[in-house]
């Protein structure tokens, strides 16, 4: 990055809760987080300058577009404010981070508040699932379809199985991890749910097969939430740090991002990428221009991971393509423990989107500020011991719009 | 402490087939114990759908009391009493664990209320100080909320242990309590719920529960809580606290005659669907409606029959909680005007006056945050420190006194402005529901 991006820290929602059961609208949601973030933060509701929020569908979910404008109801020091709202299906909250990112660099502002927002159990799961088919071609690959995108990530997991072979049992590894570390998270969707691998292996009644291989084990969750960070130019951070007695190297910075669309078609995809090591090249490279942005050598330059596991098949797929073993043999991660915590290279400390919850347009802003816990060593029971560095990676659609950031020192 | 064999009593009840859950989720194998080994099973049955697992059965087995309990009980590292809440019956059922238990092994019972001591009497030294209640809350795989209660005997070491394991190891949230009648969760709760219904004699049903509603800081109002807890249960726990107990708030235990009346004809609520409690469902044109209790005739009548008008503090409460505006809308409840604002204060600042006068030497609980944590995860009520952080401490404090209620000396040694419920990973927004 030409200007340093520091991360202020923030303010994640309980992903276990349901806003509908409470009976609230998704301002309340937005407005838990974002003056949560300033108590955490202690930043000056005065001192923003730009607000972006990152949400996928709130017009199907909660009939309620425009949610940018929602951001100037939350402080009566917001009134004008600049804002606007990002959509890239799963990744829109890693989009509205780099936007803001963008007008830090550019020295438009100073501060910025990237608010990621969803609302998903207003719906029952089969219109929610036809709700998220919209992130695919849905004409082409959802329409009339009941579940569409377990079945496209299914056709992942078989893609790899053809290309170099896959093992059920290690997704349902990822499963058991992801499952296990949302335990130690205190705002994790699944902390009291019951999940073990033995379950995870079985396909009986409670565990059935929703699209292909995937079975409910392999899926994250429809889940309510919302996170809200700040960002700041290195102007604001030395005068935050000073205000706070704090030394400004204290404070994480966005050492480096990648962004890259795919073909928004998975079988277009996969044509693209038939003679590529790697299933979804686009992702690769966009882990890799985090990493080089970063000055990190590769995957072994970071103390831990958030990724994009909205099923275990794009948890298997992140493993290589972050490089934590050649292509196809992500399953030798798995196997030797790498990913697990205390592990070489942990692997969602939070739960990741299995266990901590995926409100989608909320994902990528919780990855970020997941990542800010671990490397200020405020993330607790899930603490990754010495975290400086931690990358994420967050992913729009059947492997289409990837983000990935690297957040440290 | 290393708890890898349990056995539980009275598997097939709802507490004792949640408890095996809890037990077998946390990785134990869990005996599952019945009149016959049937019974036991219909348990396991339970306790697979609440984890939604097949697989935790792996862990689970069924036997009993005949059969199985003296060969079980031997071998066991934890004893779960989950049977009825029938004194002679659990003592009968203690004397036959003692004489067969291993001398390390723990004994605990799942009681919502009857005396620790009690249970224990008559009982080896060794089971006295390995003994003591483990109070969990239905459905335990999903209420986290948890009181452990030890008595005179129990081993002081073993108690941090075993909140040490109920927290780390089974994921509970722990209020520790004093051996008193319903402990903290239920002694105050049911305060609470009392007090409504008893109000409800005179103001009806609809009104009760749309006055003290989910804006006052609750997951549900409190007359369907009872009606979902059991007016058999309801009756149990106020009859034990008005009979063992005398507080400030007495008179708020008693048991209403209306009630009583229709206990004694089998209105227990939920669980006896024909009759009902405060409310009766019925299919109405394929339609579900709530029939609703007419407290001076024992009669239901049609929800259309006796609509609640309307209050605007209320519905103001309503609006601002929808909004995420928890602060204002508790603000706006403190500064409301009328009779009915008078009523609603006065039970839901009762709660906050009662809630934390049981706190300190010689009350139920120790800290403030004991009867917060199993009022917001055993209740789903907002804490009474949360309440008093979003209305105020003086404005909070101020209204207690107006109210006529006793001022807790925890909110009068309170510093203003520091808030006094400090859990920075729970989202208080979650105890108000619009």
């Amino acid at each position: 990055m030409t200007t340093p991006t520091y991360v202020l820290g923030g303010y994640q929602t309980d992903f276990g809760r349901n806003w509908k059961k409470e009976n609230k609208h998704i301002v309340a949601m937005m407005r838990e987080s974002v003056r949560g973030a300033f108590e955490a933060t202690g930043v000056d509701p005065k001192d923003v300058e730009v607000g972006h929020v990152g949400n996928f569908a709130a017009e199907l979910y909660a009939m309620q577009g425009h949610l940018g404008a929602f951001l100037v109801d939350l402080d009566p020091a917001f009134a004008g404010l600049p804002t606007a709202r990002h959509e890239a299906a799963c990744a829109s909250g890693s989009i509205a981070i780099l936007a803001a990112g963008a007008e830090l660099e550019a020295g438009r502002y100073d501060l910025a508040l990237v608010c990621g927002v969803e609302q998903m159990k207003t719906v029952d799961p089969a219109r929610g699932g036809d709700f998220l088919g919209t992130a695919a071609w849905y004409d082409r690959e959802a329409k009339g379809i009941e579940f569409p995108f377990p079945k496209l990530f299914g056709r992942l997991g078989d893609e790899y199985d053809k290309r170099y072979g896959l093992k059920d049992e290690h997704l349902a590894h990822i499963s058991a991890v992801n499952y296990s570390n949302a335990k130690r998270n205190p705002l994790a969707q699944t902390r009291t749910w019951y999940m073990n691998e033995d379950h995870a292996c079985r396909t009986d009644k409670f565990n059935s097969l929703i699209g292909g291989r995937i079975k409910i084990s392999d899926c994250s969750q429809v889940t309510d939430g919302a996170t809200a960070i700040f960002l700041a130019s290195e102007k604001y951070a030395a005068a935050y740090a000073k205000r706070r007695g704090i030394d400004l190297a204290s404070l994480p910075k966005i050492l480096g991002w990648g962004h890259h669309t795919a073909h928004i078609a998975f079988d277009d995809k996969v044509a693209e990428s038939a003679k590529n090591p790697y299933i979804l090249p686009h992702t690769r490279a966009t882990v890799l221009d985090a990493f080089k942005r970063a000055g990190v050598a590769d995957c072994w330059g970071v103390d831990a991971i958030e990724t994009h596991d909205c099923f275990t098949t794009s948890e298997y797929m992140a493993i290589d393509h972050f490089g934590l073993t050649a292509p196809g043999e992500s399953w030798k991660a798995i196997e030797d423990g790498t990913i697990e915590m205390g592990g070489k290279l942990p692997i969602n400390p939070s739960g990741g989107l299995i266990g901590a919850g995926h409100p989608v347009g909320a994902t990528g802003t919780r990855q970020v500020l997941d990542a800010y816990k671990q490397v200020t060593n405020t993330a607790g029971d899930y603490q990754v011991d010495g975290a400086k560095r931690v990358a994420t990676l967050n992913i729009g659609g059947s492997g289409t719009t990837s983000v990935s950031f690297v957040v440290g020192y | 402490m290393k708890i890898e064999k349990v056995v539980v009593l009275g598997a097939n009840g709802t507490m004792g087939a949640g408890s095996a859950e809890v037990f077998a989720a946390g990785g134990c194998h869990v005996t599952c114990l019945a009149r016959s080994a049937d019974k036991a099973a219909e348990g396991i049955e339970t306790a697979k759908n609440m984890a939604k697992s097949e697989e935790i059965a792996d862990r689970m087995s069924a036997g009993s009391y005949d059969a199985d309990l003296e060969r079980s009980v031997a071998d066991a590292d934890l004893v779960f009493e989950a049977l009825a809440e029938d004194l002679p019956l659990k003592k009968t059922f203690f004397a036959r664990i003692d004489a067969v238990r291993r001398p390390e092994s723990l004994v605990a019972t799942v009681s919502s209320g009857l005396s620790i001591a009690a249970m224990a009497a008559d009982r080896s030294e060794s089971f006295r100080k390995n003994f003591l209640g483990i109070h969990l809350f239905n459905p335990a795989n999903v209420i986290v909320g948890t009181e452990v209660i030890p008595h005179d005997g129990t081993d002081p070491a073993l108690v941090p242990a075993v909140v040490e394991m109920m927290e780390r190891r089974f994921g509970r949230v722990i209020t520790l309590c004093r051996d008193m009648p319903a402990f903290a969760g239920n002694r105050v709760g049911f305060k609470v719920l009392n007090e409504v219904a008893q109000l409800a004699g005179e103001h009806g049903v609809a009104f009760m529960d749309y006055l003290i509603g989910p804006q006052t800081g609750r997951a549900m109002s409190p007359l369907s809580t009872v009606d979902l807890v059991g007016w058999d249960v309801h009756k149990a726990i106020i009859d034990n606290v008005y009979e063992n107990t005398a507080d400030e708030a007495h008179a708020t235990f008693a048991m209403p005659a209306y009630m009583a009346k229709l206990i004694a004809a089998g209105h227990l609520g939920n669980k006896t669907p024909k009759l009902g409690g405060f409310y009766r469902r019925v299919k109405e044109d394929g339609k579900n409606v709530s029939l609703v209790l007419d407290p001076a005739t024992g009669e239901y009548q049609h929800p259309a029959q006796v609509a609640v008008p309307r209050l605007p503090f209320v519905e103001k409460m309503r609006s601002l909680h929808s909004l995420g505006c928890y602060e204002e809308a508790m603000q706006a409840f403190l500064a409301a005007e009328g009779p009915e604002a008078d009523l609603a204060r006065k039970v839901v600042l009762g709660y906050v006056s009662y809630g934390l006068n049981r706190v300190g030497d010689g009350e139920v609980v120790r800290e403030p945050r004991d009867v917060d944590l199993i009022m917001g995860f055993g209740f789903n009520w907002a804490p009474p420190t949360v309440l008093v952080d979003v209305m105020g401490l003086k404005p909070t404090t101020a209204a207690i006194e107006k109210a006529g209620l006793p001022v807790p000396k925890v909110l009068r040694d309170a510093k203003p402005g520091a808030p006094l419920f400090r859990e920075p990973h729970v989202n208080i927004g979650r105890f108000f529901a619009a």
